[in-house]
């Protein structure tokens, strides 16, 4: 009943179009350069036109009434408002228009201000005013009225990955009142972070923090945690998503390895086991998979560490050679204070730091892998580290000397300085090389120290020297995680450099082109720990944005499919860029089965490309239709 | 120098601008208060992508004398318009061959919010050529009696 | 106290520049109300000064210029410029902040940002939002994409010669108007309060601003703007174009003898940004940029450098020791050489430009009771698992206020403390509700 009313008000609302004129004096901005009454004048007589003012402010108060009362007394149901650029006071039209009970879509705006009365003078400025108004006049004659597309959200939100970003994001999002889902591949929670020691420049125990948040996350009744568990199966869009997860036994070398540190698999406990992270559930015996509906969903699913390739700095081809994060680990499981660092009953008098593995490859210098990939990014995270640890060393074990091959400090956090300048305070002595001679690591035939590392030294003017040494660490840098099937699975856009795309780094940083999917931390670039939580959280607000207020309220410029003009012929859905956006769908029509293009509004951006090459001109923008540009490149050239 | 007659004869140009970028550039222009010919009608676009091949060509048989497309270039807010749209004037320039027009007539160029110079200079380009050519069925008879010599 | 003047809101957001304007944002989305303070006469805060933006390069305008308006046209968002904060802190209500409204002797119910004031105005001042590389009038619009379009009068420079209240068509100027004092009461507050260039009045060695040709990257920015002083890079002693410019990284960050030791983040790429520019604008032009190291450490930034160097702009690893007025109005360098032949070597270059680091624009000392560090950055209580989060309980801090930050971190951080800020105010809503 209440639609049927509805429908039949909208009929006589757009009936027979009625159109107000209203053009603005702008205290002589306009009118000044513009014979604004010649423009009234002009155009007071195209069809549909019933009113047509000037005034000295339209978007003064007294200016806005004028509409309004024009509206309310029924004398008009379209509205164009000639004055300044749409930018300033399109809003306030809109806003006026809707309070006086019409809906705010039947109105045009004619720029005569920006692009008219500041540019030219004379005659050819009003007649170039005319030729917009009445080009304004000729788009509102078709308009019709449009409301905001409306779409129930599912308060609720699945936060994939459970290191330390998609902690943070589960428990925000928990305390803003949303159902989550945490879903973690590994049976830990804590990802790389776990991996680490104490953190840079704060000194806390990375475990600590690990802790804290994963005891909120499951100490809250709001959060869900699925450990041991992938994401299979994805479909629809964003309030309404739908995923399939399958949890299962580990099975990877890492998993089991961890699997190995805990006391008694049988036995979770909310306790941080160092190196592996936090068993907050038994692993599943069997594979089980299941069914979640969710609003929106945030990546977290961070990194992992670059392998460094056999023989590159010596590694895998001497046991000397080990990582950075090896080292880390070394040094928090043994805290003896020798006057030398031992490694397995060996003395360490020296030990080489090199920089830059893995991160900031250069195409030509450096080798691609076998999949033709080159990090060739920094990985913002590795020279703190090195330095720490090489402070680390100094300050425990003062008899061991520590040498770094660097290209550039890249200290640059707050606090991070620091550790540059203590390095120095601790003679650490530092070597630059330059990426086309990078320091070369091969076994020392004088019997004092097993490995010898060569370098070019830039800072000593380019001299060859020489260090004998009996540990050499490399500095790995960041990959992304392998999540090749989640990216095929939602089509979500990869950079160049294999991390997951952002829509724009400043206007949507954490989001991707496919509303609802947020981005947290590491899975984007390379963070520390701080700034995944920031981004972790700057994705939870997006989420929260989206999903309190029980729909998503998205603008109704979107594509429309006239059903008795469709054939059928499929362009629009191979021309549009948006995975699902426009499809053919089987439907009943003259009691044949045809199929039909169909849109879903959620997920269509109005870009217009489906417009443009379908045959039959089956397909409009709401609000922005081509033949509202046919009728207005008419009007311009009428007059 | 350009003449500002605001004739018929004179020809106008039409500017696809999108909302984004090149839109407010005008209005930039015009809070310079950067004087420019008056025969150019600027038409606030989302993505011009929207325009089929159909369109550009009929507004050349209406009598526009020019066409400039003032987007986003790689800014485009919409994925994969841009690409859709340097292949669609492609396409346009291959019909606009074939009908004998000028394919001058037609531009596709970024225009950023305070790209002032920019787009003053696109405009003086285009007025220029199309002041210089004349209507655009001058072209196709121009074409025409070539073919027929 | 006058009751009328009371205002609340959910959340006081100091500092209206792209940090402030991102948290605003996060919040009024939804559906907070939200107070912006801001101390200039327009919101965009550093970077709608900006040329273009790395690593994408694009125009700064153009990614600022969507986010100013829809902070201003947004019904949850209530924007206060050129106003100063004069107290903020907490009681049992939540947060009080004392703000006056400076006066702009425009009314800003009737001013309609015409300009017809400005066009006017029979005096000339410099224009420090062109650098000083232009001038303004004495009754002016900041500039053409400022938020809001209100005038202002600079009455320091003003003659009172009455033309502009003779020409404005709405009567807006007033030429008695008076500062107004009000309260903003709100539940949670962010401190988004941004940065200033280091002041270089106190590195001798680099000429304490008094050579001539030797710039700010802020000035550079300008002169590389679309709409900047010239539209084209000249350098400002005589309007040459220069053909050989330098860069001096670290100008006044990781120096000890100006009591900044840390890293500023941004300068070496802003840097490579600029010369990127320059070697669009000026193809003949040759420039250097002496750095300790350089640091592109953020997504895509690396790959930035490395094209940087592809496209032939000279690096040069070196401490700049000094710099001295030159022959023909150019600039010497002395630097010692960290690489190459090493040893102290000397260099001309047309135009300096000092890459300048990042103070605190603001101290909370005697308006906040609110912690800095070492640094005079506020301080954040839990830089790795909550980095908004300050010692003072409902305040938030976001951006450069906690830190020197390039855009992409200020604006993730933004959404951070927004976050942090909506879980705040739900939090105290359950409370009220239990």
């Amino acid at each position: 009943m209440a639609s049927d009313n509805e429908k039949k008000e909208t009929e006589k609302e757009t009936a027979e179009e009625k159109i107000g004129v209203y053009i603005c004096h702008c205290g002589g901005n306009i009118s000044d350069h513009v014979d604004v009454q010649k423009v009234r004048d002009n155009i007071a007589n195209l069809p549909g036109v019933v009113t047509a003012y000037t005034n000295m402010f339209m978007c003064s108060d007294p200016g806005q009434e004028l509409i309004q009362k024009d509206i309310k007394d029924g004398k008009i149901n379209r509205v164009v408002v000639a004055s300044c650029a749409p930018s300033l006071h399109e809003l306030t039209f809109r806003g006026a228009i809707k309070r006086a009970g019409m809906n705010p879509y039947l109105y045009e705006h004619a720029n005569i201000r920006e692009q008219v009365s500041w540019v030219h003078d004379g005659e050819k400025a009003t007649a170039k005013a005319t030729s917009l108004v009445a080009a304004a006049i000729a788009k509102t004659r078709n308009q019709e009225p449009l409301d905001p597309i409306r779409v129930e959200a599912r308060n609720h939100t699945i936060v994939i990955g459970g290191g330390i970003a998609g902690l943070r994001a589960a428990h925000d999002l928990s305390a803003r009142g949303i159902q989550v889902a945490l879903v973690e591949k590994s049976p830990f929670l804590g990802g790389q972070t776990a991996m680490l020691n104490e953190l840079v420049p704060t000194g806390e125990k990375a475990g600590d923090l690990i802790q804290a948040l994963s005891r909120q996350v499951l100490d809250d009744e709001n959060i869900t945690v699925y450990t041991c568990t992938e994401v299979i199966r994805y479909e629809g869009y964003v309030g309404n998503f739908k995923l399939t997860l399958k949890s299962s036994p580990p099975e990877s070398k890492k998993d089991l390895e961890k699997m190995a540190l805990l006391a008694d698999k049988n036995n979770p406990s909310r306790e941080f086991v160092p190196f592996a992270g936090i068993y907050p559930a038994r692993v599943p015996d069997n594979s089980e998979e299941m069914v979640l509906d969710t609003g929106a969903i945030v990546f977290a699913t961070g990194f992992q560490l670059y392998t460094p390739r056999d023989g590159e700095y010596g590694f895998n081809e001497n046991p000397e050679v080990i990582t950075l994060p090896d080292l880390i680990r070394h040094l928090a499981e043994h805290p003896s204070s020798g006057r030398a660092l031992e490694i397995g009953g060996r003395k360490i008098e020296r030990v080489a730091l090199i920089h830059c593995v893995g991160s900031r490859m250069i195409p030509g210098i450096h080798e691609p892998d076998a999949d033709g990939n080159l990090n060739e990014y920094c990985s913002r995270t590795c020279c703190s580290a090195t330095l720490q640890a090489a402070n680390q060393i100094r300050e425990r074990h003062p008899d061991t000397h520590v040498f770094e091959y660097y290209r550039d400090i890249r200290t640059y956090g707050r606090g991070h300085e620091e550790y540059y300048e203590r390095a120095s305070d601790n003679h650490v002595m530092f070597f630059r090389f330059e990426p086309e001679d990078p320091p070369v690591v091969e076994r020392s035939t004088s019997g004092r120290h097993p490995l010898k590392v060569t370098v070019k030294d830039t800072l000593t003017f380019g001299e060859e020297l020489e260090a004998e040494v009996d540990l050499v660490v490399l500095s790995v840098g960041m990959e992304p995680s392998n999540i090749r099937d989640l990216v095929e699975m939602m089509k979500l856009p990869v950079g160049a450099d294999r991390f997951l795309q952002e829509v724009h780094p400043k206007l949507r940083p954490v989001e991707v082109a496919n509303t609802g999917i947020l981005l947290a931390g590491t899975c984007q670039a390379p963070m520390d720990v701080g700034e995944a939580c920031s981004a972790a959280q700057a994705a939870s607000v997006k989420a929260s944005i989206l999903l309190t207020k029980g729909y998503v309220e998205l603008d109704p410029f979107v594509a429309e499919v006239d059903p008795e003009k469709c054939t059928g012929h499929g362009l629009c859905a191979e021309a549009c860029p948006i995975e699902g956006a426009i499809e053919l769908q089987e439907m009943e029509a003259d009691a044949d089965k045809v199929k039909r293009a169909e849109v879903i509004p959620a997920l269509c951006t109005g870009c217009g490309i489906c417009v443009a090459v379908c045959p039959e001109n089956a397909i409009d923008i709401k609000g922005w239709t081509l033949k509202e540009y046919e009728d207005m490149v008419d009007a311009i050239v009428a007059i | 120098m350009t003449t500002q007659a605001n004739n018929a004869s004179e020809g106008k140009i039409l500017i696809l601008a999108t909302e984004s970028c090149a839109y407010p550039g005008a209005n930039s222009v015009g809070q310079a208060h950067s004087s420019y010919p008056a025969n150019t009608y600027i038409l606030r676009v989302r993505a011009p992508a929207l325009f089929p091949e159909k369109f550009y060509l009929d507004c050349f048989e209406k009598g526009i004398g020019g066409i400039i497309i003032m987007a986003c270039g790689e800014e485009c807010p919409y994925e994969g318009a841009y690409t859709a749209l340097a292949k669609r004037i492609d396409r346009v320039f291959q019909m606009m061959k074939k009908r004998g027009y000028d394919l001058r007539r037609l531009r596709l160029t970024a225009i950023c919010t305070v790209c002032n110079r920019a787009f003053l200079k696109e405009i003086t380009q285009m007025n220029e050529l199309i002041q210089e050519l004349g209507a655009p069925s001058n072209d196709i008879e121009a074409a025409a009696a070539e073919a027929a010599s | 106290m006058d009751t009328d003047q009371v205002m609340k809101f959910d959340a006081l957001i100091v500092g209206g520049g792209i940090g402030g304007l991102q948290t605003a944002l996060d919040l009024a989305d939804q559906n907070f109300k939200v107070a912006v303070v801001e101390k200039e006469a327009t919101i965009g805060g550093k970077m709608i000064l900006l040329s273009k933006v790395f690593p994408t390069l694009d125009c700064a305008s153009c990614i600022t210029t969507p986010k100013m308006a829809a902070a201003a046209h947004h019904d949850n968002i209530t924007l206060f410029t050129y106003c100063d904060l004069k107290t903020l802190d907490r009681d049992t209500d939540g947060i009080t902040a004392a703000v006056t409204q400076r006066p702009r002797y425009v009314d800003p119910v009737k001013c309609i940002g015409c300009r017809q004031c400005e066009y006017a105005c029979p005096v000339y001042v410099s224009d420090e939002v062109q650098g000083g590389f232009s001038l303004r009038k004495a009754i002016y619009i900041p500039f053409s994409t400022a938020i809001p379009q209100l005038a202002l009068m600079d009455v320091e420079n003003c003659s009172l010669c009455g033309k502009c209240a003779r020409v404005c068509p709405t009567e807006a100027i007033d030429y008695f108007q008076q500062p107004k004092d009000f309260v903003i009461q709100a539940r949670t507050a962010i401190l988004a309060t941004g940065f200033k260039l280091t002041p270089l009045d106190q590195k001798k060695e680099y000429g304490q601003g008094e050579i001539e040709n030797v710039i700010t990257s802020l000035q550079m920015e300008r002169l590389l703007a679309p709409n900047g002083p010239y539209q084209r890079v000249i350098r400002p002693s005589d309007g040459k174009e220069p053909d050989s410019i330098a860069y001096v990284q670290c100008a006044g960050s990781r120096d000890k003898s100006l009591g900044i030791p840390y890293c500023s983040r941004v300068c070496c790429m802003y840097a490579i940004k600029q010369a990127m520019l320059l070697s669009g604008s000026l193809p003949l032009a040759d420039i250097t940029i002496y750095y300790m190291d350089i640091r592109a450490f953020g997504k895509g930034y690396e790959q930035f450098f490395q094209n940087a160097k592809a496209m032939g702009i000279e690096f040069v690893k070196a401490k700049v020791a000094k710099i001295t007025p030159g022959e023909n109005q150019a600039v010497t360098i002395r630097y010692e050489d960290q690489e190459g032949a090493g040893g102290v070597l000397t260099r001309e270059h047309d135009l300096v430009v000092l890459s300048s680091g990042m103070v605190p624009d603001w101290n909370p000392m005697g308006v906040c009771p609110v912690s800095i560090e070492e640094d005079a950055f506020i301080k954040s209580v839990m830089p790795k698992i909550a980095p908004t989060l300050t010692d003072l309980e409902g305040v938030f801090v976001a951006g450069v206020a906690a830190g020197p930050k390039d855009i992409v971190d200020t604006i993730a951080e933004a959404g951070a403390a927004a976050m942090e800020a909506s879980n705040y105010l739900n939090a105290q809503k359950r409370k009220q509700a239990a």
